[in-house]
C-alpha cells in the first residue's frame, strides 16, 4: 500500500543557480488526500513531479510503498499522474486514452477493455468513448484525463494544479467530484495547488510550501487555527498584521505595545519583554462597535472603505495609531456602517496569534514571488 | 468625406495592382517553367514520337534507356529516402530531445551538406572511397569503385551514400523542427501510464509527427530524383534519368530529353502531390497491425528492454553515420589536397600537383575565380528578384482564399527535377523558343528564380504562422496606421528572420545548382560545372582545390546562416 516518503530531497535547476526543491521531509500515509499548497515558484510541482519521476532529485531519497525510486523512470513506479494541461493524445479517441495505461503494460484485451469501462462510468463519460480530445469541454477533458490515470491501477495518484485551466464553477464541482473517487477507490493522492481554498476542501493535511521548502503539515483545521508561521498565517485564510513589541508578560500573557500608544493582549509562550514582534488576528473573528469604546483589545478607529462580496462585507479600517486593518462580517448579519464613521475594534485574547518580527522585514516574508 | 473615399479608392487600385503583378510574375517566372516542357512534348509530339519511339536508325533504343535510367533513379531516390528515415528519425529526436556536450557542432554538420555546392561534395566522397587516399588509406587502396552495385537494389553503392549524405538532412531539419514544437507533456504522460520511452515513440510521438516525417521524405525524394552535381561527378558508367537529360541535350538530341524531363515532373508530381494533399493535420490516430497480430505483448518487451539498454547504442551508431557521410569525406579533401600541394604523393609527379593544375598552362585558378564572379553574381541577382516576388507572395497566401491552393502548387517547382527545369527554360525563353536570353548568365537567373521563389517563401510563411502578426496588425489599424503604413512598419519587420533565412536558404542552392545550370549557362560556367569538368577531365588536383574552396565558402555561409536563424 503506498505510503509515500521524502526524505532530504533537493532539486537545482540551471546548474545549481535555481534551488526549486531545498532539503524537503514528506511523508505521506496510505489512504490520504495530501495537498502541497504554495504560491507559484514555490517548488510544489517540481516536488510532486520527483514523486512521479519526471524529475530525478539531486540529492535524498524518496520512496514509495517500501520501495526506493528515486532514480527510476516514471513508467516503473506505478502512478497515475494528472497534468494540469490535461495531456490528452490529441491522435487517440477517449478509449484510447483512457485504455492506454493498461494496453502499453500489456495486459490482457478482456482485462483492459474491462478497467476502460470502469474507469469511464466513474467519471461519467461512457457514451464519449468516440469522441476526440478536441470535441471535448475543458471539465470533460479533464475527466478523462482522470479515468486515463486512474485505470493503470496504480493506488498512488499524483494531481498536478488539475483544476488549474478550468471556470470556477466546474473547478468546485470538480475538487469534490476527485477527492469522493479518491476515497471510494482507496487510493493515496497528493495534488498540487496554489488555491488555499481548493487545498481547504478536499485535504486530509495540507503541506504548505515557500521557496523550496515545507513550512507547516497539518489539517487544514490546523492550519487555520494554529499557523506556525507568520506566512502561512497569511497564506492559509487571511490575517491582519499588527506590529509592536512586548512591553509587559505575565505568564504567557503578553501586552504587546503598538505604535502611537495603542496596545494588545495576546497568548503566547515564547517571546520575552523587548521583543519585536508581529500580532495576527483573522479578520473574521474582529468585531465592530460604534463610537469610542475602552477596554482589553479596544482599538478605536474609523471606516475608511467598504466593500460588498456577496456573503461577506469587508471594512478597511484606519486606526488611531494610523494602522490600517481589515475587518470582515457576514453580509446578511446586522447593519452595515457608513464610510467615515467612527468605530472601535476588538478581538478575544486568545484569537490572535504572536510571531517574532521577520529579520527580513514583514513585507518580504509575506511576499508571494 | 470625398477626400476620404478618394484615398480610400487610390488603396484599393493600388492593392489590385499589387496582386495582379505578384500573380503575374509567379505565372511567367515560376509556374510557366516549370510546365513548359510537358506542353513542348505534347506540341512537338510527332518529332519526339519519332525520336524517342521509331528512330530510323535505332528503333525505340532511347525509350528502353529512359525506362533504365528513370528506373535507376526511383531505386535511388526510395533507397536514399529509406536509409535517411533509419538514421535520419534518431537523429532528429535526439536533436530535438536531449541537450549534450557538441549539440551545436552536430547540427552545423547536417546543415552542412545543405549548403555545399554539391558537386564539391560529391567529389570528396568519391576519394573518400574509391581512391587510396581515402577511408582507403587503412587498406592500401579504395574500398570500393563506382562500379560496384549493391545486389538487391541495383543501385551504384557510392552513389547512394552521395545522395544519403545530401538527402537526409531534410528528414532531420522537418522532423527536429516538429518534436521543437511539440511540448513534452504526452511524451511525460505516456511514461507515467507505463510506456517505456520506445513505447512512447511509436505510439505516441510517431503518429503525431508522421506529418513532418512524410514532409521531409518528400524533400528528400525530390532531392534525390533531380540531384545531378554530385551524381555527375560518383556516376561513373551509370545515368540517371537528370543526368541523361543534360546529355542528350549536349548532343541535341532535344526530343528524348524532353520527353524524359518530362516523365521525370509527372513521377515526381505524382509522386509527392498526393502524398502532400493526403496528410491530415491531427496525424494517424495508431497502429491496430501489431495488435491484431499478436505481437504486441512480445513488442513490448523488445522496446522496454531497448529503451532500458539501447540508447547509448542508438547515440553512437547515428553519431558514427554523420561522421562517415559527412566529417569523413571533408578531412580526407582536406588532408589529400595538403598532400598533393606540390606534387603527387605516390608518383612525386610535379604536374599531378595541385599548384601546377590551378597556376600552370591550364590555369584552373583563373577559370575558377571566373567562376566564383559568375556564380555569386547570378545566385545574388536570383535571389533578389525571387525575394521581390516572393515577399508579396507570402501576402497573398495569407490574406486570399486562393492563398492555401498558391501555397500547395509552389510546392511543385521545389519538386521538378533541376535538369528538367533547365532544358523548360532553354526551350522557353531560348534562342529555340521565345529567344529571351541567349544561354549564359541571364537565363541562368531566370533558371534559378523558379525555385528561389518558393525556397524563400517557404521560411516566410513558418515565420509568419508562428508571430501572431495578424493580431499586431489589427493593433496597428487599431491605433490608426493604414495598410501601406502596417505592412511597413509591423508585419515586414516580424517577418525579417523569416526573409533572411529565405535569402540565404536560396542564395545557397542557386549558388551549387548544377543540373540546370548546365543546360543554360554557355560559357558563363559556374562552380559546380566547373567541378564536374575537372573530374571529367581528370584533373584530380584542381578538383580537390575547388572542393577545399566549396567547403570553405560553405562553412562561411552556413557561420551566416547560423548567425541569422540563431535566436
Amino acid at each position: 500500500m503506498p505510503e509515500v516518503k521524502l526524505k532530504n530531497v533537493v532539486k537545482t535547476f540551471d546548474k545549481g543557480r535555481i534551488t526549486a526543491v531545498d532539503h524537503v521531509n514528506l511523508q505521506v500515509h496510505d489512504k490520504e488526500y495530501l495537498t502541497l499548497l504554495g504560491p507559484s515558484g514555490c517548488g510544489k510541482t517540481t516536488t510532486l513531479r520527483m514523486i512521479a519521476g519526471l524529475e530525478l532529485p539531486d540529492e535524498g531519497e524518496i520512496s514509495i510503498g517500501k520501495r526506493l525510486v528515486s532514480k527510476l523512470p516514471p513508467e516503473y513506479r506505478d502512478i497515475g499522474y494528472v497534468f494540469q494541461e490535461y495531456a490528452l493524445f490529441p491522435h487517440m479517441d477517449v478509449w484510447n486514452n483512457v485504455t492506454y495505461g493498461p494496453r502499453v503494460k500489456g495486459w490482457k484485451e478482456e482485462k483492459s477493455d474491462r478497467i476502460g469501462r470502469e474507469m469511464l462510468e466513474l467519471v461519467r463519460l461512457f457514451e464519449r468513448t468516440d469522441a476526440f480530445p478536441s470535441e471535448l469541454s475543458g471539465g470533460m477533458r479533464q475527466r478523462v484525463a482522470l479515468a486515463r490515470a486512474l485505470s493503470s491501477g496504480a493506488k498512488l495518484l499524483l494531481l498536478d494544479e488539475p483544476l488549474g485551466a478550468l471556470d470556477a464553477k466546474i473547478r468546485t464541482d470538480l475538487r469534490y467530484e476527485i477527492r469522493k473517487l479518491v476515497k471510494d477507490l482507496q487510493l493515496t493522492a497528493i495534488h498540487v495547488t496554489h488555491d488555499q481554498a481548493e487545498a481547504m476542501a478536499i485535504s486530509d493535511r495540507i503541506a504548505v510550501m515557500r521557496k523550496g521548502k515545507i513550512l507547516q503539515v497539518g489539517t487544514p483545521k490546523e492550519l487555520y487555527l494554529n499557523p506556525q508561521h507568520i506566512f502561512v498565517a497569511n497564506f492559509v485564510g487571511e490575517s491582519d498584521f499588527l506590529e509592536g513589541y512586548i512591553s509587559d508578560r505575565v505568564e504567557h500573557k503578553l501586552t504587546v505595545e503598538l505604535r502611537g500608544g495603542l496596545s494588545v493582549k495576546s497568548l503566547n509562550k515564547d517571546h520575552k519583554i523587548g521583543d519585536k514582534v508581529v500580532v495576527a488576528i483573522r479578520p473574521e473573528v474582529l468585531s465592530i462597535t460604534k463610537g469610542k469604546k475602552s477596554g482589553v483589545n479596544a482599538l478605536p478607529g474609523h471606516i475608511e472603505g467598504f466593500r460588498f462580496e456577496g456573503n461577506i462585507v469587508r471594512y478597511e479600517v484606519r486606526l488611531e495609531n494610523d494602522d490600517m486593518i481589515l475587518v470582515v462580517r457576514p453580509a446578511l448579519m446586522g447593519e452595515w456602517l457608513n464610510v467615515g464613521e467612527k468605530i472601535t475594534v476588538g478581538f478575544p485574547v486568545e484569537k490572535s496569534f504572536v510571531f517574532s518580527y521577520p529579520e527580513r522585514g514583514l513585507r518580504t516574508e509575506l511576499a508571494l514571488e | 468625406m470625398t477626400i476620404f473615399s478618394h484615398t480610400q479608392g487610390k488603396q484599393k487600385w493600388f492593392s489590385r495592382l499589387g496582386v495582379s503583378s505578384t500573380v503575374a510574375s509567379l505565372i511567367i517566372f515560376v509556374f510557366l517553367p516549370c510546365f513548359f516542357l510537358i506542353s513542348f512534348t505534347f506540341t512537338q509530339w510527332p518529332e519526339v514520337y519519332t525520336e524517342v519511339f521509331a528512330n530510323p536508325l535505332i528503333g525505340d533504343t532511347n525509350w528502353i534507356e529512359i525506362q533504365k535510367y528513370l528506373g535507376l533513379s526511383l531505386r535511388l531516390a526510395i533507397s536514399a529516402v529509406a536509409i535517411d528515415l533509419i538514421f535520419g528519425i534518431p537523429l532528429a529526436y535526439i536533436l530535438a530531445r536531449k541537450n549534450f556536450w557538441g549539440k551545436g557542432f552536430l547540427e552545423d554538420l547536417i546543415t552542412f551538406t545543405l549548403v555545399i555546392p554539391t558537386s564539391g561534395f560529391g567529389f570528396a566522397t568519391l576519394i573518400t572511397w574509391t581512391s587510396d587516399v581515402g577511408l582507403g588509406a587503412l587498406f592500401g587502396t579504395g574500398i570500393t569503385n563506382t562500379i560496384y552495385l549493391i545486389p538487391g537494389i541495383n543501385v551504384p553503392f557510392v552513389m547512394l551514400v552521395v545522395h544519403i549524405a545530401l538527402t537526409f538532412p531534410y528528414i532531420v531539419k522537418t522532423l527536429k523542427a516538429k518534436l521543437e514544437d511539440m511540448s513534452t507533456l504526452f511524451e511525460q504522460a505516456s511514461g507515467t501510464l507505463g510506456a517505456a520511452p520506445v513505447t512512447t515513440f511509436r505510439k505516441v510521438l510517431f503518429p503525431l509527427t508522421i506529418p513532418a516525417i512524410f514532409s521531409g521524405s518528400v524533400l528528400a525524394f525530390a532531392r534525390s530524383l533531380g540531384e545531378t552535381g554530385a551524381t555527375l561527378v560518383v556516376a561513373g558508367v551509370y545515368t540517371t534519368a537528370p543526368i541523361a537529360v543534360i546529355s542528350w541535350v549536349s548532343q541535341f538530341k532535344f526530343g528524348s530529353a524532353a520527353f524524359l524531363g518530362s516523365l521525370l515532373i509527372i513521377v515526381a508530381s505524382a509522386i509527392i502531390l498526393p502524398v502532400e494533399f493526403a496528410l491530415q493535420k491531427r496525424g494517424i490516430s495508431s497502429f491496430s497491425i501489431f495488435s491484431k497480430l499478436k505481437l504486441e505483448r512480445k513488442l513490448l518487451k523488445v522496446e522496454d528492454f531497448a529503451s532500458r539498454k539501447l540508447p547509448r547504442l542508438r547515440d553512437a551508431i547515428v553519431i558514427f553515420f554523420v561522421i562517415i557521410v559527412v566529417v569523413v569525406p571533408i578531412i580526407v579533401v582536406l588532408n589529400s589536397v595538403v598532400l598533393s600541394w606540390n606534387s603527387d604523393p605516390i608518383t612525386g609527379n610535379a604536374k599531378e600537383s595541385v599548384v601546377y593544375q590551378l597556376f600552370g598552362p591550364s590555369n584552373y585558378f583563373s577559370a575558377l575565380l571566373n567562376a566564383t564572379l559568375i556564380s555569386f553574381s547570378s545566385a545574388g541577382i536570383a535571389t533578389f528578384i525571387a525575394a521581390c516576388i516572393a515577399i508579396p507572395t507570402v501576402f497573398l497566401i495569407e490574406r486570399y482564399r486562393f492563398g492555401r491552393f498558391l501555397r500547395a502548387i509552389l510546392r511543385i517547382p521545389l519538386i521538378v527535377p533541376t535538369s528538367a527545369l533547365g532544358l523548360s527554360i532553354l526551350l522557353l525563353w531560348g534562342p529555340g523558343g521565345m529567344q529571351l536570353a541567349n544561354p549564359g548568365i541571364w537565363l541562368i537567373i531566370l533558371t534559378h528564380i523558379v525555385f528561389s521563389v518558393p525556397v524563400i517563401v517557404e521560411p516566410m510563411l513558418a515565420t509568419f504562422q508562428g508571430s501572431d502578426i495578424p493580431l499586431y496588425e489589427g493593433a496597428s489599424h487599431t491605433l490608426g496606421a493604414n495598410s501601406y503604413n502596417t505592412i511597413e512598419s509591423v508585419a515586414l519587420p516580424l517577418l525579417k528572420r523569416g526573409i533572411l533565412t529565405g535569402v540565404i536558404l536560396s542564395f545557397t542552392r542557386s549558388l551549387g545548382e548544377t543540373g540546370a545550370t548546365f543546360l543554360v549557362m554557355g560559357s558563363d560556367v559556374t562552380i559546380p560545372p566547373l567541378v564536374v569538368n575537372m573530374v571529367e577531365s581528370l584533373a584530380i588536383p584542381a578538383a580537390l582545390f575547388a572542393s577545399t574552396y566549396l567547403i570553405a565558402i560553405s562553412f562561411v555561409l552556413l557561420m551566416v546562416f547560423r548567425k541569422v536563424t540563431s535566436r
